[in-house]
């Protein structure tokens, strides 16, 4: 991964991505803050606040896994924002171009710090005996056709590092592959082999629940 | 990566199918299940039409983690507020120490 430079000076994608128009519409006032944001009016980067601080705390919490680190990183996107949005031209939805900023900053802070940037090297590029095992003609529960929302939030959370991220990145936020490779510095194939790995791991910890540690993030997810 | 465009669909085992559902499930909607091509295989191996429809439905229930799952505490909102503050107060400070240094060099000049 070498990709740290670039991740303070790249911009937010010109080109809008249909997906997350779809799932990030243009809100009402939106842009009049937006402008009003650009002169340094304070109330209309509260109002900006107000609009999309859950959503990027919820991506931050996803991303990260724990309360206490989404919540700096959600005061760092926001204050990222503050200091760059002269730089936003509406080629994107705001949302869109926010969430990539946020996403970016993540990434950024999960390679600063040693420990999770091994585990996400680790399971970028697992070893076989990381990955998650084949289990074709085991006879183990499958999982009838649904799954409890909070039982995945708790899995998706004790995922390892690398495995979460691209897993929230393409199966949550709905981002492309080649957009994930982009943004993690690794092929397509790689994005695609490694959702699917996350999946397969998600997999086993449904199907066998006591597997799976209780971390910090469920409390706060199941509220 | 195998790509499936090298799949024999009439002679595929279980292994090979594993190996190329990553790209499977990238094509297309995702819907490795409904895939004309697979609908045979899938009715003989019945442990890996399972494993399908236990990964569409994590891919399924996943969208629905898309919700946010609530607010971040008052605080966070505040230190940006007192982070901007200071940030503020340091490029006016800045603003008024170059103005005074831009006067001192007109008074040089005069």
């Amino acid at each position: 991964m070498s990709c740290e430079g670039q991740i303070m000076t790249q911009a937010p994608p010109a080109k809008p991505t249909p997906g997350l128009f779809k799932r990030n519409p243009p809100i009402a006032g939106e842009a009049e803050a937006i402008e009003a944001a650009k002169n340094g009016d304070a109330e209309a980067f509260s109002k900006l606040y107000t609009l999309h601080k859950r959503r990027v705390y919820t991506l931050c919490l996803r991303m990260l896994g724990n309360v206490s680190e989404a919540e700096d990183m959600t005061q760092e996107a926001f204050l990222h924002l503050f200091r760059k949005l002269g730089s936003f031209r509406g080629e994107s939805a705001f949302s869109t171009w926010l969430h990539r900023l946020t996403v970016n900053l993540v990434l950024m802070q999960l390679r600063k710090k040693g420990l999770n940037l091994v585990s996400l090297e680790e399971t970028i590029n697992p070893s076989e005996e990381d990955a998650p095992k084949r289990d074709f003609g085991s006879r183990d529960p499958v999982l009838t056709g649904s799954v409890d929302r909070v039982a995945l939030e708790r899995a998706v959370a004790s995922l390892p590092p690398g495995y979460r991220m691209v897993f929230v990145l393409h199966d949550v936020e709905g981002f492309e592959h080649n957009e994930i490779a982009s943004m993690l510095d690794c092929s397509t194939g790689n994005s695609k082999s490694q959702l699917h790995k996350a999946r397969l791991r998600l997999r086993e910890l449904l199907r066998h629940p006591s597997e799976s540690p209780l971390p910090e993030v469920t409390s706060e997810v199941t509220k | 990566m195998n790509q499936p465009g090298d799949i024999n669909f009439d002679t595929l085992k279980p292994e090979e199918f594993e190996r190329y559902l990553p790209e499977l499930f990238a094509n297309g909607d995702g819907k490795v299940s409904k895939d004309p091509r697979l609908q045979k295989f899938l009715a003989r191996h019945p442990d890996c039409a399972a494993l399908v429809s236990d990964l569409e439905t994590i891919a399924e229930t996943a969208k629905s983690l898309f919700a946010p799952v609530g607010d971040p505490s008052d605080k966070v909102w505040s230190n940006i507020q007192s982070k901007l503050r200071e940030e503020s107060a340091l490029s006016s400070e800045s603003d008024l120490s170059s103005e005074q240094n831009g006067e001192e060099q007109l008074r040089e000049i005069d």
